[in-house]
């Protein structure tokens, strides 16, 4: 796949003055600069920070008369807390900063495709891959912590003991392709939004990618929620007891 | 009719064929064209699939509007894991390229 770094990297590597060179093995030996190279760790730290800013300009502004963005993040942070109060019982809302912290990463990387000169984070397959990766190391060490390391990993076995050689592998294999689909759910659905929002700027710039990007703003919530959604399971399939 | 839309997809496969002339031999099936075909095959099941998830979904809500949350939510979910296997796709295409 040909690498387009997004404008404000090429416009970094213009006024910082970065040496372009080609790159083995990646964009057929294009020249480009550090910061073109790796544009989407760029973009994901500058949507990390920016989520970082808004939250803190939030707390630090807290109100008994909430303003209209503190109202915002209050119906954010209590629909959160509601679905994981709905998935895990008892003890849900443990989880929350965890949770909320992963939403406002992801939901900020999608918007960014949205801006000009910017290119969403996780329209790259590295950036979903960390989010995924720490989304399942989280649940694992959640869910060892709760059950305890040795219960939780016979649970993989299945209730009929001369079945576990083949319910095990089974079981880990489902468990490892979580991550793949997790996170290629979430880097296929933007990239493949940002390209079509691309070829129709490409076709009329003026008005015609209106739509696409109406529609690019609704599936990075969509998106958002299904990728929230999805750990919230995960974590509440990894933390509950049997009985 | 079947026919003639045989024939006209087969003279089609070979004007892509005979268009690319190169002194590289590449095979029809080989790069883009494989990519375009399966996306449309999988966004062809794909919009089947939502579909019948999205009707049973309405029916649901529509015999007990009180559930609507909740079926939402699971709507959502099922759209989601339905959309994946189009994604795989649409990941392998990219690759393709």
């Amino acid at each position: 796949m040909e690498h387009h770094a997004s404008l404000l990297a090429k416009w970094l590597t213009q006024v910082l003055g970065l040496s372009q060179h080609p790159w083995p093995g990646f964009s057929h030996g294009a020249a480009l600069s550090i910061l073109e190279r790796y544009d989407h760790l760029l973009n994901a730290a500058l949507a990390a920070l920016v989520a970082m800013l808004i939250t803190g300009l939030v707390r630090k502004n807290l109100a008994r008369i909430p303003g209209p963005l503190q109202q915002t993040f209050e119906g954010v942070v209590g629909g959160l807390k509601e679905m994981l109060n709905d998935n895990i019982a008892h003890h849900g809302e443990k989880y929350l900063p965890f949770i909320g912290t992963m939403a406002l990463f992801v939901f900020f990387n999608n918007l960014f495709g949205l801006l000009p000169a910017l290119s969403p984070g996780t329209s790259n397959w590295n950036v979903t891959l960390g989010a995924a990766l720490v989304v399942f190391g989280y649940y694992n060490w959640h869910g060892m912590k709760e059950q305890g390391v040795g219960k939780y990993w016979l649970h993989f076995a299945g209730p009929i003991w001369w079945l576990a050689p083949l319910m095990f592998p089974l079981e880990i294999l489902g468990l490892l392709s979580r991550i793949l689909s997790h996170s290629l759910r979430l880097f296929g659905n933007i990239a493949g939004e940002h390209v079509v929002a691309g070829i129709f700027f490409g076709l009329m710039p003026i008005l015609l990618p209106v739509p696409m990007m109406f529609l690019g703003l609704f599936f990075g919530l969509i998106q958002t929620f299904v990728f929230t959604m999805l750990a919230t399971i995960y974590l509440s399939g990894a933390v509950s007891h049997e009985h | 009719m079947k026919k003639f839309l045989t024939t006209a997809f087969l003279f089609t496969l070979a004007a892509v064929a005979f268009a690319q002339g190169a002194p590289v031999q590449k095979s029809l099936f080989e790069g883009q064209f494989t990519a375009h075909i399966a996306l449309a095959i999988a966004a062809a099941g794909c919009g089947l699939g939502q579909g019948k998830a999205v009707v049973a979904a309405c029916e649901g809500v529509a015999r007990n509007p009180q559930a609507a949350g909740a079926i939402r939510t699971t709507m959502i979910i099922g759209l989601a894991l339905i959309e994946a296997l189009v994604i795989y796709v649409l990941v392998a295409a990219f690759a393709i390229k």
